[in-house]
């Protein structure tokens, strides 16, 4: 199943207009997505993420956003390709889940509306053929009754349902890649589970691959092959999820994975429970970003001295030991870099 | 309201009589139109006529008030609906273009355009219409009204100006409104699910920003007719035109409390069907309300 990547992401650049100035929100990203593989993008609120990947969609409001770089869906350039091919692409060629459910559905029209017109963009689909289509796609996603509920609005469902349908919408067209988009962070966590486990099914079914956008390390644990960590736009450190989150080499990772609760941790003699430690400060703004690394003003290490002025580029720290993936899709595993854009690998927290 | 209106300093009886009367023939008319009993009895009385559908007689015609309204009537509701159409016409487009290039050339001229309507008189509006189209130019009759059964084309040429007024008015209002809801409706998540699904911007902008987009404005189209409805008085005036706002005026000049208190007794009931109206309208649009 490996083969040509889904996509490739090359230098992706994405600057916002504010009234603050401009703001460089996506600084140089690349990665590639391979079919059946699932990448996790994490990182704080504010360090790129969703406007990363809404930026591939040409979702961003033209007005405000400049966009450059390459972004190939199998081979072809989604930041190049004329506005009705792009609607083409949109649907078949990637599928998106957002991340409130309680949001991204039109409250005024049916569910069964909003899945049939998403079908018939992509098609000379009766009506009622599409609706056919509506009702198994509800179905796969597990929504109960699902004849039922195409005659259902938005807020007759609870949160869990709703984010069941944007999946089956994100699904209608078959896309070849699934971003999906903070698509747990709004639910609670045995929704969040059944979400994970109903898109690693579909993904295995279709041989999807699957962008998978969160800030949350144990989701990212469960259902990613490979991690990219991104801070101030830029991304930080990628690799195998094993080397990422086991062996991770940037100080902005380390204090990540360094501030999640450690349950199994034990108590101290009183019994009281050892404190979280975090990162502190906040991430750059992106109309002024520092001229070195972009964690320089954060960062316990600064083992460096270029650390303050220059941005370190992204190298590779190990490569992975073959057969390290979680998916078995991925045989050439051995060939997948751990890379970190630091001079600190060693030392600080570590 | 009741009270209000005879608080009005004035006397109806002395206003109905003219300058000279004997105070036999004032005590007389006095007694006849019940103006000499205690206000809150005049109150109960009146109130208690008014629900069989008897709003009393004009002191100053002698007809009863309902055939006056009933004769007000077609040139009120040929003014407001008229209003409403050419506020629609004027302010679902624009608004919508301006929400859609929000800050653009396009943008701003709305802006001026509507703050214009807002600000500006209405019967200064009227004035330089009738002193271009019908005195300069000639090309319309400065006011009247003729019934449409009539004699459609007179009807259509005195309803232009009048319409025109509280229209562009009416639209400057509802300009606003439809540029910041179609805004709102624009930023919502669920127009960004409908574009990555690959919808035509078409197909986005009808049902996924209009369609949202309707009930703000089915609301303030609701609160701009009941105004129309309830007479346009000034216009009305300026236009010769003989609707509600005008009848109302009239009554208040004679101390017509009966023609008055009917009036102002058709405006509050025009409110609330007009709520009503919205309120219907409201859950046929909007699935969240219904039950």
């Amino acid at each position: 199943m490996s083969g040509d990547p889904v996509l490739e992401v090359e230098d992706l650049r994405v600057r916002l207009r504010t009234p603050r100035g401009p703001a460089e929100v996506v600084n140089g990203l690349s990665y590639t997505v391979g079919a059946g593989e699932t990448v996790a993008v994490v990182g704080e609120s504010g360090s790129g993420k969703s406007v990363s990947v809404l930026a591939l969609l040409g979702l961003l409001p033209a007005r405000v956003a400049t966009v450059t770089g390459r972004a190939l869906l199998q081979g072809e350039d989604l930041l190049t390709m004329p506005p009705e091919r792009l609607r083409q692409v949109r649907g078949p060629g990637a599928g998106m889940v957002f991340q409130d459910p309680m949001t991204s559905l039109n409250p005024v029209l049916t569910i069964g509306r909003q899945l049939v017109e998403g079908i018939r963009a992509h098609g000379d689909v009766s009506k009622s053929a599409a609706r056919t289509r509506a009702a198994e796609l509800l179905r796969e996603v597990g929504l109960p009754d699902p004849e039922k509920a195409l005659d259902r609005y938005p807020h007759e469902l609870s949160g869990g349902m709703r984010q069941r349908v944007v999946i089956a919408i994100a699904l209608s067209n078959s896309p070849s890649l699934l971003i999906a988009d903070e698509a747990t962070t709004a639910l609670d966590v045995t929704v969040q589970a059944q979400i994970i486990d109903l898109v690693e099914k579909l993904q295995a079914e279709h041989g999807t691959g699957v962008i998978w956008i969160t800030h949350d390390l144990g989701v990212v644990a469960g259902i990613a092959d490979r991690v990219l960590v991104m801070y101030g736009g830029r991304c930080v450190e990628d690799g195998t999820v094993d080397d990422v989150l086991e062996r991770p080499a940037h100080p902005y990772t380390r204090g990540l994975l360094g501030s999640l609760p450690d349950l199994a941790a034990p108590a101290g003699p009183d019994g009281e429970v050892p404190e979280l430690t975090t990162v502190p400060g906040l991430p750059p703004p992106p109309t002024d970003l520092p001229p070195g690394c972009v964690f320089w003003p954060r960062c316990p290490v600064r083992a460096d001295p270029r650390c303050e002025t220059e941005q370190p580029p992204l190298a590779v720290v190990s490569r992975a030991a073959a057969g390290a993936t979680a998916s078995g899709a991925l045989e050439e595993g051995s060939r997948l870099p751990h890379r970190a854009a630091t001079w600190c690998t060693e030392g600080g927290q570590g | 309201m009741f009270a209000l209106v005879h608080l009005v300093p004035g006397d109806p009886v002395r206003l109905a009589l003219g300058t000279r009367f004997s105070q036999e023939t004032y005590d007389a008319l006095r007694e006849r139109s019940g103006l000499d009993q205690p206000l809150l009895e005049q109150f109960v009385t009146w109130l208690g006529r008014a629900v069989t559908g008897d709003l009393g007689v004009s002191f100053r015609s002698g007809e009863t008030v309902t055939s006056q309204i009933a004769e007000r009537l077609p040139a009120t509701l040929t003014l407001a609906f008229a209003s409403i159409l050419v506020a629609l016409v004027i302010a679902v487009p624009l608004g919508t273009i301006s929400a859609l290039r929000p800050r653009s050339v396009v943008d701003r001229v709305a802006t001026v355009i509507s703050q214009f309507g807002i600000s500006v008189p209405d019967f200064w509006m009227g004035i330089v219409l009738i002193l271009v189209f019908a005195g300069t130019l000639g090309w319309l009759p400065s006011g009247g009204y003729v019934p449409l059964t009539e004699d459609p084309g007179g009807w259509l040429q005195r309803l232009l100006m009048p319409a025109l007024v509280t229209g562009v008015v009416s639209g400057s209002v509802i300009t606003r409104f439809v540029r910041s809801s179609v805004l709102e409706a624009l930023g919502s998540d669920h127009v960004r699910t409908a574009q990555a699904k690959g919808l035509g911007s078409r197909q986005v902008f009808t049902w996924h920003v209009l369609r949202n987009a309707l009930l703000p404005l089915v609301t303030v189209t609701g609160v701009q007719l009941a105004y129309l409805l309830s007479g346009v008085v000034v216009v009305e005036i300026v236009f010769s035109w003989p609707g509600l706002g005008q009848l109302a005026l009239q009554a208040v000049e004679a101390r017509d409390y009966p023609v008055l208190q009917g009036a102002i007794l058709l405006f509050a009931l025009v409110f609330l069907v007009i709520n009503l109206v919205v309120d219907l309208l409201y859950s046929a649009i909007d699935p969240r309300i219904r039950r």
